[in-house]
């Protein structure tokens, strides 16, 4: 990762002037905007000979030039030298929503660039759903938009009964009593995420189990075997690991295209050239026995090759 | 004469029809993973959207690239960790490309589908916004939930940092550079002539 702050470890450099120089060109260049802006969005509201769809694309590329604008404008002035780089901080002059990631490390450099999110199933590693947010925002607040993704894509699953999310894991970092009432309200457990550094018990006893649903209101909702199967599969960083290796194998961990939506599209692509080769594993059954267990317990068939383009009649 | 000598077979539109799937056997690894897309939605999907947001103003000019083999080269380019013109080089070669990219025949027909310039390559990713970028997946995590592959019962989420490593020369790269490059040349040559710039 690039660095960007304070140089206790590693060789990194400290451009200051070089982004504050960058920023000036910037700003002046684009000063015009606050008085042309206006006046162009007045004129596109009357131009009569423009189809909606192309004057929707015109009005939002429109507002986004004069956001970038203003982003740029209100963050000029708050680099100083010597000072730890603020959130939000602009740091790449051509993509003002790269930010600092500011969590996960101590006393070294901070790292900037992307961060983005993953759903996957532990078992076999696939990825249900993906988050490039702009920024760097907290953990989270990464878990909702992802279950809607998710409940997005079962919601074109046609089959009965409709498949639903049980249970959600994640590392200390989502331990957040708003985030685990929200997800509870969904009706998905939080047995996953730990509230210490203590690690889960992966087989609760009855009594621990009632506590669980009865501590998430959802003993009407969730039965003890979706509990303790919860349990079992809890938060492995191995695992997680795994699936952003194959991500990172296939060229995740530096985004070459341009800007934020050239990072979602690399990103996307690359979740998906990721979720190819998973599901070829899984009907060649190439998985750990865990996976194997696993997939037995949700009542996961074993499907042969080439169904999906050719099913039989 | 050597380029038409070299063109020929693509100009006449003559000579054999090869099979494509002849040459990929069912257990090359590109062909099963090609199989595991959900092809004929993830298409459909792609065209529904392109067509709302970039509607055809006129029915001229030549027939477009089709959608299924620019998806999926795009898809292949990160499958294979190949660049835009590697990718689309071995789509005239590669025999086992050809199918992930749902050619079936080899010969130079009309359409010329598999002969795809880099440039195509760019424009086509360029359409594709975070909505549609967000049904693609979506598209086939329903065709393997629906095939009872996977299961999305237990989740875990994560994140990871990634770096923004575009190549591109920027004006803060510019600068950096020519407040370094008389450093070093002062110390090469520190006297005499001074050296023509070899632009």
């Amino acid at each position: 990762m690039r660095s960007f702050g304070r140089q206790c470890r590693g060789q990194g450099h400290v451009f200051v002037k070089l982004v504050r120089l960058t920023e000036g060109r910037l700003l002046a260049l684009g000063s015009p905007i606050t008085v042309l802006g206006p006046q162009a969005q007045q004129l596109l509201d009357q131009a009569t000979d423009l189809q909606d769809v192309q004057r929707e694309r015109l009005a939002r590329e429109l507002t986004a030039a004069m956001g970038a604008h203003e982003h740029i404008r209100k963050q000029s002035g708050r680099l100083t030298q010597g000072k730890k780089l603020s959130h939000c901080k602009i740091v790449n002059a051509y993509d003002p929503t790269i930010a600092p990631i500011i969590k996960g490390k101590s006393n070294c450099p901070v790292q900037f660039g992307r961060k983005p999110g993953l759903m996957s199933e532990p078992a076999t590693g696939f990825i249900f759903a993906n988050l490039v947010p702009q920024g760097n925002p907290s953990d989270p607040s990464y878990v909702l938009p992802l279950l809607d993704k998710v409940q997005r894509a079962i919601e074109r699953v046609q089959i009965k009964p409709q498949l639903r999310v049980h249970s959600v894991a994640g590392d200390l970092g989502l331990h957040d009593a708003a985030l685990r009432q929200a997800i509870h309200q969904r009706g998905i457990l939080t047995v996953g995420i730990p509230k210490s550094i203590e690690p889960i018990n992966p087989n609760p006893s009855a009594k621990e189990v009632l506590d669980i649903l009865n501590e998430a209101g959802l003993n009407r909702q969730r039965t003890p075997h979706q509990v303790q199967l919860a349990c079992a599969c809890g938060y492995s960083r191995p695992v997680v690991e795994s699936h952003i290796a194959s991500l990172l194998s296939r060229g995740a961990g530096q985004v070459r295209y341009q800007g934020h939506p050239g990072a979602v599209l690399q990103q996307g692509m690359t979740v998906m050239a990721h979720n190819g080769a998973t599901l070829v594993r899984i009907r060649q059954q190439r998985l750990s026995k865990r996976a194997q267990k696993f997939r037995r317990l949700l009542g996961l068939r074993h499907r042969k090759i080439n169904e999906i383009n050719h099913p039989k009649d | 004469m050597r380029l038409v000598r070299y063109l020929q077979h693509w100009l006449s539109d003559t000579g054999p029809r090869l099979q494509v799937t002849d040459f990929v056997p069912d257990t090359h690894p590109l062909r099963q993973w090609a199989d595991t897309f959900p092809w004929a939605t993830l298409v459909a999907a792609v065209e529904h959207s392109f067509a709302q947001r970039f509607p055809k103003r006129s029915p001229c000019g030549r027939a477009p690239v089709p959608v299924r083999v620019l998806l999926a080269l795009e898809l292949l380019k990160h499958e294979l960790g190949a660049s835009d013109e590697d990718i689309c080089h071995r789509l005239r070669t590669d025999f086992a490309v050809m199918y992930a990219c749902g050619l079936r025949e080899y010969q130079a027909p009309r359409s010329q589908a598999h002969f795809v310039l880099p440039e195509t390559l760019c424009e086509f990713r360029g359409r594709i916004d975070e909505a549609l970028m967000d049904e693609l997946i979506a598209i086939q995590a329903a065709a393997a939930m629906a095939e009872g592959l996977v299961s999305p019962a237990h989740l875990v989420v994560d994140t990871f940092p990634c770096e923004q490593g575009s190549q591109r020369v920027t004006d803060a790269t510019t600068l950096y550079k020519a407040q370094k490059k008389p450093l070093s040349s002062s110390k090469v040559l520190p006297s005499g002539p001074a050296a023509e710039p070899s632009h």
